[in-house]
């Protein structure tokens, strides 16, 4: 009886020519020309199942009403939502977009995403389309780009402290002071009283990153001045932002206890029972501290930290809208769009989650935003740290907040902000 | 033999399976390391060496999440060794109580990480946490210098109870006559454990500080729970960073940082097996 056996060296073979196969199977990684955004195609039938991917799973209800009157309208169609977690938006759903599997119609976050999807050739180009028409012109910019409006950002949030006006009534500042020493003075005032002036989730990176849009509003040399330093041509150890970590120093004692050791959670707790006039993060806290059992009526107060202030607020349009260029169903996609367009619509959604919107004529209900929309109209500034296109910039600038509210020299923070900022370059 | 050659189809589909899900994913990530692709667009360029050079020569993060795993590392794997040896010495012995309390140090290994990072979180939260409650003061993972160890304290509690039941299994396979042989020499208490029950634990404690030191490398769901995401440096440890840099649209760079974590792990393991066989006087 003959015996074949494999030896070592017939296994190594076998392995190595598999592994050979393999590299060269692997070889095939993306290539191609970049696309750039396609138009038009807006022709077809408005039917078939629409997919409608984005990240806010506690949207989802509302999102069900909105879309059961766009069927009323449209028969023919069903509209799926493909929700992803906001965290994994970037890495697994952008990707599964692009190669047009889900996503019909899609949203992307302001900024770097917005960018990325942009350089892919993934967004169809809406200007022109009636739809955009249905928005506030001066609140869509972060959805267009060269010229062309390829996106619709939805959601209005302003990015600034929330605030407790029968606290600081009670303790007689009903109305704030818009200058800076007059801010510390009503701070200091409530700590004298056994008030936490402001609470700050310095420990979360997303929450506590978003008072730098407040502190630099002013204090920045131009209003893309993010954008710049990111680009080299301004710098973190420039006297604007010293002077911006500075003041963070001067706040440090109003802050809570441990801030740079703070949840979102937490903070959200102090401000909701009563104990913080002030929660450093955005207006998008507003529906949270309700659940958490706040009572009291809400207002919204940016620091001013300039004798002549340019900005009195910061606001964010984000949640940006758009039809995917690699879908056969774009028809139906901007009717889906032109749908959440419409005023009426979009009060639902906006009263159904706590969000202002971008749709000009929309009528809030809801308690809260009726308290927030005379910011509507106030100067605001475009919230200036999702200028940022690279997230490890702007972890290493915001980090250097943090780090000087938790006894960091302001020199000493910027400096070390500004290694990262050279070598993420 | 020949007869049987059919038998050779059998590992065909378990090698398909590995070809596929673990061979060309890797071979995938070794050609993305040599590119700047965003992980996104259609193009990319190839980069050479590039980004291996920016990680080892100017990369003060990937540095410094070097420096945090290790530190994490290290006191993960000596505090859960000693604890959870501790507690199997303590609970190995079958008396009134010692399976309850087993099971209860047991308990948080069944637990998700994400849950886990959220009782610690309410731990260490400064204002309503509770060390705070008990009168502890401190930051806690707002620290800079010392955050990365309240989260090597909170991995240590996850899965010391997993350890201890190693410990217990390695304890029971001692022979009875050892120690009886000891008893008889006259070692008191002290001395059956450093000349009987440790040595005799080597392969136990061998398999113990190579199990954490894989846990240790993979808290990256622990870290991310009680951080936040992105973490801030003085809680980036190699899998976060990666994590981020992937996050950042820089897939080429993140494939090139997981190859320098490979690269880590390997070294840390060989080093240990190292360690493991000079112990063991071979």
């Amino acid at each position: 009886m003959s015996h074949h056996v494999f030896s070592r060296r017939d296994l190594l073979r076998a392995a190595g020519l598999a592994g050979g196969a393999v590299a060269l199977a692997a070889c095939a990684g993306p290539g191609g020309e970049a696309t750039p955004a396609a138009s038009g195609g807006f022709d077809g039938p408005v039917e078939g199942e629409l997919s409608f991917a984005h990240w806010r799973a506690e949207d989802k209800d509302v999102f069900d009403q909105v879309i059961a009157s766009f069927v009323g309208k449209h028969p023919k169609v069903t509209v799926r939502q493909d929700i992803s977690a906001s965290a994994d938006y970037q890495s697994t759903a952008l990707t599964k977009i692009r190669g047009g599997g889900v996503g019909d119609a899609f949203t992307a976050f302001r900024g770097a995403q917005f960018t990325t999807v942009a350089s892919a050739g993934v967004w169809t180009d809406l200007t022109g389309q009636p739809l955009v028409g249905a928005y506030e012109p001066a609140l869509i910019a972060a959805g267009a780009q060269g010229g062309r409006q390829l996106g619709l950002p939805y959601q209005l949030v302003f990015n600034m402290p929330v605030t407790n006006p029968d606290l600081l009534a009670r303790h007689g500042y009903a109305d704030l002071p818009r200058t800076w020493d007059g801010f510390l003075g009503v701070l200091d005032g409530l700590k004298g009283k056994g008030v936490t002036p402001i609470a700050w989730p310095g420990g979360d990176s997303g929450n506590g990153g978003q008072l730098i849009n407040s502190m630099v509003m002013n204090n920045a040399p131009a209003d893309d001045a993010f954008a710049q330093v990111e680009a080299g041509t301004l710098k973190v150890t420039d006297d604007w932002f010293l002077t911006t970590l500075r003041q963070y120093e001067q706040l440090r004692p109003y802050f809570q206890d441990g801030a740079t050791g703070t949840a979102n959670e937490a903070a959200m707790q102090l401000f909701a029972t009563g104990k913080a006039a002030f929660l450093a993060t955005g207006s998008y806290a507003a529906g949270p501290v309700r659940k958490l059992g706040a009572r009291f009526p809400f207002g919204l107060y940016a620091p001013i930290t300039v004798a002549n202030p340019r900005y009195t607020g910061i606001f964010n349009a984000t949640f940006i809208l758009g039809v995917n260029a690699n879908s056969p169903k774009r028809a139906a996609a901007l009717a889906w769009l032109t749908h959440l367009s419409d005023p009426a619509v979009a009060a639902v959604y906006a009263n159904g989650t706590s969000q202002h919107v971008t749709v000009a004529g929309v009528e809030y209900t809801n308690p809260d935003l009726r308290a927030f929309a005379p910011w509507l109209t106030e100067k605001t500034l475009l919230a200036p740290r999702f200028q940022f296109n690279d997230l490890d910039i702007r972890t290493a600038v915001e980090e250097a907040a943090v780090k000087v509210v938790g006894g960091t020299k302001p020199e000493e923070a910027a400096e070390a902000a500004q290694r990262v900022v050279d070598q993420k370059r | 033999m020949r007869r049987h050659w059919g038998l050779y189809l059998f590992p065909i589909p378990a090698l398909a399976l590995y070809l596929a899900f673990f061979v060309l994913p890797a071979v995938q990530g070794l050609q993305y390391a040599i590119t700047d692709w965003d992980g996104f667009s259609p193009t990319f360029n190839r980069v050479g060496t590039g980004n291996f050079t920016r990680i080892v020569t100017a990369d003060d993060q990937f540095a410094n999440a070097l420096g945090n795993n290790l530190t994490f590392l290290l006191s993960v794997v000596s505090g859960q060794t000693v604890l959870a040896l501790g507690l199997a010495v303590l609970l190995a012995a079958r008396s009134r109580g010692s399976t309850a309390l087993r099971a209860l140090f047991f308990l948080p290994t069944v637990l998700s990480s994400i849950s886990v990072a959220f009782v610690w979180r309410f731990v260490y939260d400064p204002n309503l946490g509770l060390l705070h409650s008990l009168g502890v003061p401190g930051v806690f993972l707002g620290d800079e210098d010392t955050a990365i160890l309240w989260v090597a304290v909170a991995q240590i509690w996850f899965h010391a109870g997993q350890m201890m039941v190693l410990f217990i299994a390695g304890l029971h396979q001692i022979p009875a006559e050892l120690y009886e042989a000891a008893h008889v020499d006259g070692a008191g208490r002290r001395q059956r454990f450093r000349f009987v029950t440790w040595p005799m634990l080597a392969p136990t404690t061998a398999l113990v500080v190579a199990y954490t030191t894989i846990q240790s490398f993979k808290a990256f769901d622990l870290i991310l729970g009680l951080a936040g995401n992105p973490p801030r440096s003085s809680l980036d440890i190699l899998s976060t960073r990666i994590y981020t840099t992937f996050a950042n649209s820089q897939l080429g760079y993140a494939a090139a940082e997981s190859v320098v974590f490979m690269i880590a792990i390997g070294v840390v393991t060989w080093m240990q097996n190292r360690a493991a066989r000079i112990g063991a006087g071979r």
